[in-house]
């Protein structure tokens, strides 16, 4: 058996339990405390005729685009641990549901009404567990299940949205274009809320801790604080696509209760290690540096044994250059240095400083041993030409 | 669904701007850049204020110029739109690493994704400058770039040439004529 049969042969077993689990969970939460709310039973396809219809052929003609793309991450095991989280939350409505991890560093997550469901590599960044990946998929999956979009399809300037998502020129060039695509997906507040309030029930019978939801919004107003007076919709995809509010985090808190279920973050961890690098190499490139020293600030905090994170909220630092960022700079990078597994562009970025500073005895060391650990790196030639400069 | 598609093309018309002819020969960049082209090119007017270039069509590949950027002034001015992103600030102290974080920042922000290749030391317009190798994936369309770019800091202020193009058969067809106009270009005095 190959190695793809396997895994794909796992992955039907694991959605077998799942959905069985689902199922069981589903009569348990039957109890008072649970929804009146019942997934609707699986959807057909609409006849090709109708502007319903359309709308499939258009996300089909998306879907087909974002599967022969370059922005899909290829990563088998992800594809399967994702699709495995949205079908734990889908039940029955699993064989619809097609999951697309994508390499586009917001934090951002949609869905289409033919089962196409999008999952942006910042939001694989920002979450702490599969619990608060489930929130996100859950709410996905809610619009998804009561069939928003097309309610939405119904308001013109919604139809000017989706159409964009078909038009690359009217896209380019901008954090403006980002946001008018996500915002195909935007939806009413009321629709928001029942979003909410389903996410928040496919998670309780799956067996997560609803309580992680206001986490994940909890954590997304920290990074927003950075922006005092803003308005959010202009600064983020998920934000120009639900509304940026603290009342919004209280709700989902009240409506989780008391809470209880699994977290799975051992699960979530693993089956997101082998992107960490990338994640957090694209999230530097964003330039947005205020936020991601917000965000590496939680992450070091969850994980404070990686010199990785250390590394990069040190490059976010020494890349603001704001009074008395150097400084920080240099404490997380002398104790990253200090840690096992620390990554060798740290000495590359102790150079830089020192560099700056006119220490180029020091400068030179720090280059030297950047070099020996990665002599093969894409920048050798121009580290190389630093420290001829600096003996010189 | 035909709505659809006329909505989707009003988008594209409403992306479109001035275009002009850029002859063979000597030309003067921004006032200031001197540089010796072997063919014609089309110089694209789209509102924002960077000086660029096209043979193949603006959606294919773009010559860029960010000629004279001064200390404390951003490589390129944002879309007026209510962004709040952080401005991409450039300051004479920086070295060719920290010039190219600024454009990989520049174009990410529409979410792109850029992947450094290679950055060596050059001499650009007379002064000890830098080049850079980079992949961009483009999100609009999900086209793969190769693209490459040439820097220098002068009196304390930037100019970089950056070019950029599909990395399948555009990008090699222009590499080397790019590469001799950067590396012939000078700056008037």
């Amino acid at each position: 058996m190959t190695l793809e049969a396997d895994a794909r042969r796992r992955f039907v077993c694991r959605v077998g339990i799942c959905a069985a689990a689902f199922a069981l969970a589903a009569r348990r939460t039957s109890s008072a405390e649970a929804s009146a709310w019942e997934p609707p039973p699986r959807f057909t396809a609409p006849d090709p005729s109708s502007e319903e219809g359309g709308l499939w052929a258009l996300m089909a003609h998306e879907e087909q685009r974002i599967r022969r793309g370059q922005l899909l991450i290829r990563d088998p095991g992800l594809r399967l641990y994702l699709q495995g989280v949205a079908c734990k939350l889908g039940g029955e409505h699993c064989p619809d549901i097609r999951v697309y991890p994508l390499r586009t560093p917001w934090f951002n997550a949609s869905m289409a009404p033919n089962g196409m469901m999008q999952v942006w590599s910042g939001l694989l960044l920002r979450v702490d567990n599969e619990a608060q990946l489930a929130a996100v998929l859950g709410h996905e999956l809610g619009h998804y299940l009561q069939r928003h979009s097309l309610e939405r399809l119904k308001d013109a300037r919604s139809r000017s949205a989706f159409a964009t998502l078909i038009s690359p020129l009217g896209l380019g060039g901008s954090l403006g274009g980002l946001l008018v695509a996500a915002g195909s997906f935007s939806y009413t507040r009321d629709q928001e809320r029942e979003a909410d309030r389903i996410g928040l029930e496919l998670m309780r019978r799956a067996g997560y801790d609803s309580r992680e939801a206001s986490v994940v919004w909890s954590n997304l107003l920290d990074e927003a604080s950075v922006h005092p007076g803003a308005n959010l919709s202009t600064t983020s995809p998920m934000f120009a696509t639900h509304p940026a509010s603290a009342e919004r985090r209280n709700t989902l808190a009240e409506l989780a209760g008391a809470g209880g279920g699994q977290l799975l973050e051992a699960e979530y961890l693993a089956s997101t290690a082998p992107l960490r690098k990338v994640l957090l190499e694209d999230e530097l490139k964003r330039a947005e540096f205020d936020e991601s020293v917000v965000l590496l600030t939680r992450l070091t905090k969850r994980s404070p044994e990686r010199a990785d994170l250390l590394y990069y909220r040190a490059e976010a630092y020494r890349l603001r250059a704001q009074d008395g960022d150097i400084e920080l700079a240099l404490a997380d990078l002398n104790a990253a240095s200090a840690m096992a597994q620390c990554p060798p562009e740290v000495d590359r970025s102790l150079g830089f400083i020192l560099q700056s500073r006119g220490e180029r005895a020091a400068a030179v060391q720090s280059f030297g041993r950047y070099l020996r650990a990665s002599p093969d790196a894409a920048d050798a030639p121009m580290i190389q030409s630093y420290i001829r400069e600096l003996g010189s | 669904m035909n709505r659809l598609i006329v909505l989707a093309l009003c988008a594209a018309l409403a992306a479109c701007a001035a275009m002009g002819k850029v002859d063979t020969g000597q030309q003067i960049v921004a006032d200031r850049l001197v540089v010796d082209l072997q063919g014609p090119w089309n110089e694209f007017n789209h509102g924002v204020d960077v000086p660029t270039w096209t043979v193949e069509g603006f959606a294919v590949d773009r010559l860029q110029f960010f000629v004279g950027i001064k200390n404390g002034e951003p490589i390129a001015k944002r879309p007026k739109d209510e962004s709040k992103q952080r401005p991409l600030t450039f300051h004479s102290s920086m070295n060719a690493h920290e010039v190219v974080a600024l454009f990989e920042g520049l174009y990410t922000q529409d979410g792109s994704t850029f992947t450094l290749e290679r950055i060596e030391p050059i001499t650009f317009i007379g002064e000890p400058g830098f080049k850079y190798s980079y992949t961009l994936v483009r999100r609009s369309d999900d086209v793969r770039l190769a693209g490459v770019g040439y820097g220098a800091i002068r009196d304390g202020e930037l100019t970089v040439i950056d070019y950029s193009a599909p990395r399948l058969g555009f990008f090699p067809r222009y590499e080397d004529q790019i590469e001799k106009m950067a590396l012939g270009a000078r700056l008037r005095s």
